[in-house]
């Protein structure tokens, strides 16, 4: 029996249906015309801390932390097969919310690395796949650089293979990402292509 | 002449590391009378992520009132305003990104509305210095972090070669700093370069 893939998109925008929300809903428009179910995460909307940097999770390996974080941790570990992480670059990174998100996962690398309780197989990496989306406004193309370091270790962290960049720089100049020659049309194609390529497994 | 120190301490778990680093750094600083600090703890101040409102691109305000109203103003004045961050996931911790991505009112300030960031009539260098622990060895673990440092100090009119750096990796838990072979003496050394430099010009 052939099970559904479920495709989560997580936005990290403060503001709703901005430049990289579309591109974020074009590929989860693309994953459910591939036959996957599809979510989306509006992380401004969720109410959670950021990491305390306390370390208890490195004897424990659990978060001190109760909020709508935790649920979302278990969804992705337990139930995601595809997941389009999603935010704007402000400041020539991700933007607090999602890195807010992003550094609540060590307890995650803390079960993985210290108390041991965690691990991923090879054909668990093969079969989850991981991909980043977002938008600058400015033209450059080196803009994206230094989010790429981080996105690798939150994709290492969940057990997610980082399989590839959907990333469009010169929002300012094309007037937003509707005024874009061929940037929502190849999000689309993407998750497409990436549900295909799960089911192809 | 007195000199105006600012420092952030981003970190999320007091006295850990980086805020070590940093009262060596601000100690070493407190021997000259002609110098004032003043210390901001992140975790203690009511600082919320910028909205991506881009409002302040017309008004030269920042819509959200927090603690951050009076910060924008002691960033205008400050001599040198140091920023002192732990890496989480390969970049500064969240807590510290919401304030980088605040500064994004000087963005606007600077490059969209062709205002002052600093008084009229101000002379002498502005200078910064990030101050950065990680717990992992790899001597690339600050590399996505400086990008994002960088884009802080260019807003609030601090150049390149007027930022300062004083990074130590290697130190995971908290006071692991205190036993580093010369992690002490390297924040000393700072702190009179800093000192020497702004009374120098």
């Amino acid at each position: 029996m052939v099970t559904k893939k479920l495709v989560l998109g997580l936005s990290g925008s403060p503001h709703r249906h901005g430049n990289t929300e579309q591109l974020l809903d074009r590929f989860l428009a693309g994953a459910s015309d591939a036959g996957a179910d599809s979510e989306k995460i509006i992380l401004a909307g969720l109410d959670y801390s950021t990491c305390r940097g306390c370390n208890a999770c490195h004897k424990t390996g659990i978060c001190i932390l109760s909020d709508d974080l935790n649920h979302l941790f278990t969804k992705i570990l337990d139930e995601v097969d595809i997941l389009g992480i999603a935010s704007p670059i402000y400041s020539m990174n991700v933007t607090a919310e999602l890195k807010g998100f992003i550094d609540r996962a060590q307890f995650i690398w803390s079960q993985k690395f210290i108390t041991k309780t965690r691990s991923y197989s090879a054909d668990h990496f093969r079969r989850h796949h991981a991909f980043f989306l977002s938008t600058a406004g400015m033209d450059d193309d080196t803009v994206f650089d230094a989010t790429f370091p981080t996105i690798k270790a939150i994709c290492n962290n969940l057990g997610f293979s980082y399989s590839g960049n959907i990333l469009f720089h010169g929002m300012d100049i094309h007037g937003g990402i509707q005024g874009h020659p061929s940037a929502l049309s190849e999000a689309f194609d993407a998750g497409k292509k990436a549900v295909l390529n799960l089911e192809l497994l | 002449m007195t000199y105006t120190i600012l420092a952030f301490a981003g970190n999320p778990r007091r006295h850990g590391n980086s805020e070590i680093l940093l009262d060596w750094v601000l100690d070493a600083m407190q021997n000259d009378n002609e110098v004032h600090i003043e210390k901001i703890v992140l975790v203690q101040s009511d600082i919320k992520p910028c909205r991506g409102c881009n409002s302040c691109e017309k008004t030269n305000k920042c819509a959200i009132r927090d603690d951050m109203d009076l910060i924008y103003d002691k960033i205008c004045t400050a001599d040198c305003i140091i920023l002192a961050a732990p890496i989480f996931c390969m970049s500064i911790c969240s807590q510290a990104k919401a304030l980088v991505d605040r500064a994004q009112l000087f963005r606007s300030r600077k490059y969209v509305l062709h205002l002052p960031v600093t008084p009229p009539g101000r002379k002498g260098k502005r200078l910064g210095l990030f101050i950065s622990t990680a717990g992992q060895d790899w001597d690339y673990v600050f590399d996505g972090s400086i990008p994002v440092v960088k884009c802080f100090f260019h807003v609030i009119d601090i150049k390149n070669r007027d930022i300062h750096y004083l990074l130590i990796n290697k130190v995971d838990e908290k006071g692991a700093v205190l036993s580093h072979p010369d992690a002490k003496q390297q924040a000393e050394k700072m702190a009179d370069s800093i000192i020497t430099t702004l009374k120098t010009g």
